[in-house]
């Protein structure tokens, strides 16, 4: 086989099959139109023997003609007379059905004329002599008749002659026709056998191709999963990884940060006496106080004390942020049937409150498939999209939260749509990172809400995006498998 | 009628400033028996086996137990502790960071009497610290055994 692309290559055969097809016809064609030439060939070869028929026919009423008057004439029996006027009647429709018959032929036409005008007159002669019989003696010798006679007999062996000449011909080109037929036949035959052969090759190359691509598609489809097993429990491994290391990493923070704030509380209540002692010595015997002392009790220690009070207190939120996450990554997913509608509304009905206070509207758009997932993460997926919607709401105009899905395929598509202040893109990868925050910082939190989203959506093998720009309102679109599969539980 | 007095109380405590706070919120809370601290597992398990004023040889004692040590795990300690005849009925309270369900769940499996995990906050700390000497003061502790 050349080097032909494959597609090229088919084609190439495609057309070859199809051009033999048409060949095929063709010689089909052919056959009935020589078979049809044949027919008529016999029906010509039919005429012409019709044609010598009625051209013996009257050549025997005319030699039978002249042998009544002939006979007549010597023995002058009433008999001859009966034959004579018989034939006589005879010969004329008999030269009219020559006629008739050789319409399409002009040299017999001219043959058939020269003949009536001689029968005219044989016929007008011999009915003469007839006549004359009593009154003279039979004399044959310069009798016009026996000439005329003689004249037809003539004419009517060309005309037979013509005849026989033209059915040799006839007869010749019906033989060359069939030969031509078997031929045609004979090759059309073999086109067949070989259309035959190149169409079971073709088909046979197209079943094997078909079966070794369907083999190696199932070989790499094996690998393929093979590969996802692999990965996915490399992942596993890992994400089990991180899990621990946050766990541990939070809680050994948390080991220290008890001693800063309970060493703060302590420096907090030992600064009291103190402040009071100054204060009864700034009282009693105000040279013992230095400014630096009073400073230092009055303003200096309230205050340092304060900054590592609210610093911790915020240290201590952070690690309970990524303990909660780890342990919500740790929690063991329980699928069950669920109505996302049902579902959306208890969300919905919780936050109920809070929007009632901003003049918020939520609403969620009939027809919500049902999914196969676990309740706790939904729950807590669009709690806080729903939450973030609420609190990022452009002031001057009242808010409108939308809630949708749509089914796609195996995986189902909620979106929460908001009319609020948007998402800088700049930021849209960013928010979904811990302790990542954008826009204006003008609201509590601590960034966690969508980075646990986005953990939750991964642990149930789906996936959080941002439509969003600032002032247009934003869309938070989760699209989750509909039905949570037992590996990912396992996970 | 037992005098808690003479109960001893054994903390087992790898951060000293923890130890320290526990000790003084306990001393706030008026309970004022000895408290002997051990930074590790190792000099724990030998003082309560071996030493003379331990609760083997000498004396009822409770022990406070903090499952996150340098040298070994609480929870082994916890385990030879209760699996021991002669230390087997001496309470156990573990005050710990972990609040980590299935280490709960390991623990009272082990036998230990109250598990309480340390609050961050320092206010829930020193309260949690101060009931547990409220705990203390009326709580029935075993006599030691006499030997065998």
């Amino acid at each position: 086989m050349l080097k032909l692309s494959q597609r090229t290559a088919n084609v190439l055969i495609l057309s070859c099959v199809v051009a033999g097809f048409l060949l095929l016809m063709a010689i089909g064609l052919t056959g009935v139109k020589v078979m049809q030439r044949n027919l008529s060939f016999t029906d010509l070869v039919a005429h012409t023997y019709k044609v010598q028929d009625a051209v013996s026919e009257y050549r025997i009423l005319n030699e039978r003609l002249e042998t009544a008057r002939r006979g007549y004439l010597l023995s002058a029996s009433p008999s001859f007379i009966a034959v004579f006027e018989k034939t006589a009647a005879a010969l004329p429709p008999a030269l009219q059905r020559v006629d008739d018959l050789t319409v399409d032929s002009p040299a017999q036409q001219a043959r058939v004329a020269r003949a009536r005008a001689l029968m005219t007159q044989q016929l007008a002669i011999a009915r003469t002599s007839v006549r004359q019989r009593r009154a003279t003696a039979a004399n044959f010798i310069d009798d016009t008749v026996v000439r005329d006679t003689r004249i037809i007999r003539e004419i009517t062996l060309e005309m037979s002659r013509e005849e026989s000449g033209k059915l040799a011909v006839r007869d010749r080109e019906r033989v060359n026709s069939i030969a031509q037929l078997i031929e045609i036949t004979t090759a059309g035959g073999v086109l067949t056998v070989m259309i035959a052969i190149g169409s079971l090759w073709v088909i046979w190359r197209y079943t094997r191709d078909l079966t070794l691509s369907r083999d190696a598609l199932g070989r790499l489809n094996e690998g393929l999963e093979d590969e996802v097993r692999l990965r996915t429990a490399e992942l596993i491994r890992a994400n089990e990884e991180i899990q621990r290391f946050a766990y541990i990493v939070s809680h050994d923070l948390r080991s220290p940060l008890v001693n800063v704030m309970g060493f703060t509380s302590e420096l907090e209540t030992a600064a009291k006496p103190l402040a009071a002692l100054v204060a009864r010595v700034e009282a009693e015997a105000p040279h013992l106080v230095t400014p630096d002392a009073k400073l230092a009790v009055t303003s200096d220690l309230p205050e340092s004390l304060g900054f590592i009070r609210a610093s911790t207190q915020k240290m201590d939120r952070l690690i309970n942020a990524i303990l909660r996450l780890s342990r919500e990554g740790r929690r063991v997913l329980t699928p069950e049937r669920i109505d996302l509608a049902d579902l959306l509304a208890g969300v919905a009905a919780s936050l109920r409150h809070r929007a009632d206070e901003l003049g918020a509207t939520i609403e969620i758009e009939p027809g919500m498939p049902a999914v196969v997932s676990d309740k706790l993460a939904l729950e807590q997926i669009f709690s806080n999209l729903v939450e973030n919607a609420l609190k990022y709401l452009k002031p001057d105009r009242p808010g409108q939260i939308l809630i949708r899905s749509h089914r796609r395929g195996e995986r189902v598509l909620v979106e929460v749509a908001d009319n609020g202040r948007g998402v800088d893109p700049r930021d849209h990868a960013r928010i979904f990172d811990l302790f990542r925050r954008s826009g204006v910082q003008d609201q509590p939190g601590e960034g966690i809400g969508l980075a646990h989203v986005r953990a939750l959506a991964y642990r149930l093998g789906g996936v959080v995006t941002v439509e969003s720009a600032l002032d247009a309102g934003a869309t938070f679109r989760v699209s989750l498998p509909a039905t949570l599969s037992t590996e990912a539980v396992a996970a | 009628m037992n005098d808690t007095r003479h109960v001893t109380i054994v903390m087992i405590e790898d951060d000293d400033g923890h130890a320290r706070l526990i000790e003084r919120n306990i001393r706030r809370a008026g309970i004022m028996n000895d408290i002997r601290h051990f930074p590790d597992g190792g000099s724990a398990l030998e003082y309560l086996h071996s030493d003379a004023e331990g609760p083997t040889m000498n004396g009822p004692a409770l022990v406070l137990l903090d499952l996150n040590l340098p040298d070994m795990s609480g929870t082994d300690i916890l385990a030879e502790i209760k699996s021991n005849d002669r230390l087997r009925r001496t309470p156990v309270v573990v005050l710990t960071t972990t609040d980590d369900k299935v280490e709960v769940q390991r623990c009272y499996d082990l036998g230990c009497n109250v598990y309480i995990t340390k609050p961050v906050n320092y206010e829930s700390f020193a309260d949690a610290i101060r009931q547990l000497g409220l705990f203390l003061s009326v709580i029935q502790v075993p006599e030691a055994e006499e030997g065998a």
